[in-house]
């Protein structure tokens, strides 16, 4: 398959890429740029564990086609501390809101696009806010609660 | 003793790893020309393999291996109990997922091609997909020594006697679904050959050590030539305590001479790796009229898939606990768990006990009704306590906190303001509300008769810190946490500067499975008894540097000194020079038997157990009756749980537990017709999200010390899910007068329940 040539921002920074059209973005983080903090569990848009936040908004990068993702701004799990923990990061340790922890960079990065656009969720509305991520092991009940702590936090 | 670490709210030791996402997973990994692996998979239940050509693929450009059961150089066989499942098949599939052939290509593109090139021509046979069936003599055959994998019966007193005492019979045939586990990182790894000569193989699995036996047993290679990492894991809920892509990876790494990476696609992994079993499960039970157990006729059909993995001892561990914690006189219990070709089923969270306590508290649940007692008093009347004789037959010699835990579940505030959770809601009168309850227990460990133990090795390192090495694995459960508390508080040494090191056959000595809720136990103890030596060792050197005896020394954070003389003491950083000066740091070593029971019941290999943990659950639902969709809105867990050693993980165990218990209840099935399955994905396949999660759910720990364990501590990470689907169907029958004896207990099962019910009030 013929590649082709995107160029995109990740964590701040620049990148230039010759890749297959049908890589996903998921790949591209993954396999091309070795940011492994992105998940990759369902690849068909079940289960949030590959959650980035793309111009923006949250995206399942499993389901984004790399060419899709030319000249985007891109923040993975990596790019959210940069200046030491992110407080939805300190609250999920604070909490316990992790036990495997392979849904938690999804869920982070769900949670800071969450309290992006509503600093100061119900609770109905963080159960809303990250339905589309699963988690297996923790039955979500810290997991709320860390994001309720971040959203006091945040305050 | 005043604790510093143990109990304590100690935050996990991989918790910044895992929130920065800089833990490496093994499907996390890659290698300097890596190669990308691709396994061929039948399509057929069950099927003659006729030939196999691997022509076309070998000869697609990018392929660098093509390997078949000609490949493999040892035995062609695994499996934890029973070595009769395939690496690769030879002249027969089994069900549809069997591993026929695999690739390794230089991309995952080229891999999936080249695995549609082979040419597989089959034979198909008639698929055996009924357990009751496939045990008449006439049926087809999936193994050639008839399907029956095992047959367990357990007689004690006499069951006819029994139920001519009885006032009153009750009689019910149960059905527990096929769960998928649901890990969210599905059955992935590298595996490659080291420069001189080792072969490593990095997947996620419970146990590394078994893994390297069998995979020296698949790949004739003497076990010291292998490595096994295993850890961490991005779940496994026992899923990964057999083999699962291991010894095909290693065969195409030996083949090519490279690294091979695998990553299980969700709908793969799912058709084609391990289940719990489903069950069949047919109870009779005699009580008198003053509601005292008299006697319980159970016969279970474990329908087992393929082949055998832990199929016998899964069985084995659900009759041990079929008749509940309950003290009954007359009992025969009859269990067949038998091959089919529906998947393969294997250990699962519970691991066999969720089935039948689903029918037994449901049974007793029928009962108490219909007896008119309250469901507590009923249990606590019949409770099974120390020293008395178990349904098999063995006296329980430990302590199972059965009243207490019946005590606490009294107690909780869900149960003692239940009525505020029961009937139709006013708002909504088409949504009923009720409250249900059911009680557990389980053994804990492998059981009698077979080797359980755990090692640790604790190493002083050259600036004074500590590494502990410990075989079990980091599956999420926290255990890393525990064995760093466990060491900080044994070896009286700040937490911070305490490495852990586990799941890797190299660096860390063998341990035994991380299952069976054994791994805080067997090694937190193991750590624990190292510990002890340790210190001994460390109060040697510094009598010898502060010229005292050893007794006059005390050791605490850090540090050494003189009983009577505080200021007279020495750094661990100064130990740790002085005993390089002298030939070399400190190494302690640990080990630790379980202990088990001392007589064995016949028939029944590996009963009984000897330790048993002990959970009650609560459960408050809401049924939509036009939609017959069943919520879970709160929830109580009691769980004996000996010393707790960190609150956070066990609530996170009890709630993560219970969740995974309500989505068993209510939505989880994993339905496979005609030996292929219907629900391969997260669309299909539902478990609980963020939203179907109950707005509380209550840890009430019951902590009595364990005299065994490591402070006093017990297993909880089972026992934590095996009695919330009959809390759940309970509840449902308290809500809307509707029994369920098939679990999930799916929106449309109670909409056609609600049907008959509403016909036969007509
Ligand atoms: S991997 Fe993208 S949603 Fe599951
Ligand atoms: S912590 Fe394991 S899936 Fe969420």
């Amino acid at each position: 398959m013929k590649e082709i040539n995107i160029s995109l921002k990740v964590n701040g920074k620049q990148y230039d890429l010759s890749v297959r059209p049908n890589m996903t973005l998921l790949e591209v983080i993954r396999d091309e740029l070795k940011l492994t903090g992105t998940k990759e569990s369902c690849g068909m848009g079940e289960c949030g564990a590959c959650t980035v936040i793309m111009n923006g908004r949250t995206v399942d990068s499993c389901l984004v086609l790399a060419p899709q993702a030319d000249g985007a701004e891109i923040t993975t799990i990596e790019g959210i501390g940069e200046k030491g923990l992110h407080p939805v990061q300190k609250a999920f340790i604070d909490e316990w809101a992790i036990q495997c922890g392979y849904c938690t960079p999804g869920m982070v990065m769900s949670t800071v696009y969450l309290l992006d656009k509503n600093p100061k969720p119900t609770e109905d509305e963080i159960k809303e806010g990250l339905s589309g991520n699963l988690c297996r092991c923790t039955g979500y009940a810290k997991i709320i609660k860390a994001v309720q702590k971040a959203s006091k936090m945040m305050q | 003793m005043d604790l510093k670490y143990v109990g304590k709210d100690i935050p996990r030791v991989d918790a910044y790893e895992k929130v920065t996402g800089t833990t490496k997973y093994m499907s996390d990994l890659s290698f300097d020309g890596m190669l990308w692996g691709k396994v061929l998979r039948s399509i057929h239940p069950h099927a003659l393999i006729k030939s196999i050509d691997t022509s076309k693929a070998k000869a697609l450009p990018g392929v660098e291996a093509v390997v078949t059961w000609e490949d493999v150089p040892g035995l062609n066989g695994f499996g934890i109990a029973i070595q009769d499942q395939p690496v690769l098949c030879k002249d027969k599939v089994r069900y549809a997922g069997d591993a026929v052939a695999a690739v390794a290509a230089v991309s995952k593109e080229i891999a999936e091609e080249a695995a549609l090139l082979i040419e597989v021509e089959y034979e198909v046979l008639p698929v055996v997909d009924d357990p009751i069936r496939a045990i008449e003599p006439d049926s087809p055959k999936v193994h050639e020594s008839g399907n029956i994998l095992l047959h367990t019966e357990i007689r004690k007193g006499d069951i006819d006697k029994g139920f001519d005492e009885a006032d009153l019979i009750i009689e019910n045939t149960y059905y527990a679904s096929r769960q998928e586990h649901a890990f969210l990182e599905t059955e992935d790894g590298i595996a490659l050959i080291e420069e001189d000569g080792t072969l490593t193989v990095y997947a996620g699995s419970h146990y590394p050590h078994r893994d390297q036996l069998q995979l020296s047993r698949c790949l004739n290679m003497p076990v010291e030539k292998i490595r096994v990492v295993s850890s961490p894991v991005g779940g496994a809920f026992g899923g990964k305590d057999e083999l699962t892509i291991q010894p095909i990876m290693a065969l195409l790494a030996l083949k090519t001479g490279k690294p091979v990476k695998m990553v299980m696609p969700r709908e793969e992994s799912i058709i084609s790796y391990w289940k719990r079993h489903p069950m069949i499960m047919i109870y009779r039970t005699g009580v008198k009229r003053d509601g005292t157990l008299v006697a319980n006729d159970v016969k279970v059909y474990a329908d087992t898939g393929a082949y055998a993995s832990l199929g016998g001892p899964i069985l084995n561990l659900a009759l041990e606990s079929s008749c509940g914690l309950y003290r009954i006189p007359h009992v025969h219990i009859d269990g067949y768990s038998v091959y089919t070709n529906n998947g393969i089923s294997g250990a699962f969270r519970g691991f066999g006990v969720p089935q039948v306590t689903f029918a037994m508290e449901s049974q007793m649940d029928i009962i108490a009704e219909k007896l008119g007692l309250d469901p507590i008093e009923f249990r606590r009347k019949n409770i099974l306590k120390k020293g008395e004789v178990a349904p098999i037959g063995h006296h329980i010699t430990t302590d199972v906190e059965s009243e207490a835990v019946l005590d606490a579940m009294e107690g909780s505030r869900l149960w003692r303001e239940r009525e505020r959770y029961r009937g139709t809601d006013k708002n909504r009168p088409w949504i009923k509300r009720g409250v249900g309850l059911a009680l557990s227990w389980q053994g804990m460990g492998l059981g009698v008769g077979l080797p359980d133990f755990g090692d640790a090795v604790i190493e002083m390192d050259p600036d004074g810190g500590f590494i502990v090495r410990v075989g079990c694995v980091e599956i999420g459960q926290g255990a890393m946490t525990v064995y760093a508390q466990v060491a900080a508080e044994a070896l009286r040494f700040p937490i911070e500067r305490i490495r852990v090191v586990i799941g890797d056959t190299r660096n860390a000595p063998d341990a035994g499975p991380t299952t069976a809720s054994r791994a805080a136990y067997v090694g937190g103890k193991a750590i624990f008894l190292a510990a002890e030596e340790m210190n001994e060792k460390i109060k040697g050197y510094a009598s010898g540097m502060l010229s005292v005896s050893p007794d006059e020394i005390e050791i605490d954070d850090g540090s050494a000194y003189v009983k009577t003389a505080k200021d007279k003491r020495v750094s661990y950083e100064e130990i740790s020079s002085y005993a390089i000066e002298r030939g070399g740091l400190p190494v302690a070593e640990g080990h630790f038997d379980l202990p088990t029971a001392d007589k064995a019941i016949e028939g029944a290999f590996g009963l009984p157990h000897h330790i048993y943990s002990c959970c009650g659950q609560i459960a408050a639902v809401e049924v939509n009756t036009l939609t017959g969709q069943a919520r879970v809105t709160d929830g109580a867990v009691v769980v004996d749980a000996g010393t707790v050693i960190n609150q956070g993980g066990l609530e996170g165990q009890s709630e993560g537990g219970f969740v995974m218990g309500t989505g068993y209840a209510l939505t989880e099935d994993l339905i496979i017709e005609n030996g292929v399955v219907k629900t391969p994905n997260f669309s299909t396949y539902i478990i609980p999200t963020s939203k179907d999660m109950p707005s509380s759910i209550e840890t009430i720990p019951v902590t009595n010390y364990e005299s065994t364990g490591p402070f006093g501590a017990k297993g909880i990470g089972e026992i934590g899910m095996v009695p919330t689907a009959p809390a759940v169907t309970n509840a449902i029958y308290d809500a809307a007068d509707i029994r369920v004896f098939k679990i999930p207990a799916t929106g449309e099962r109670i909409y056609e329940l609600l049907k008959q019910k509403k016909g036969e009030n007509k």
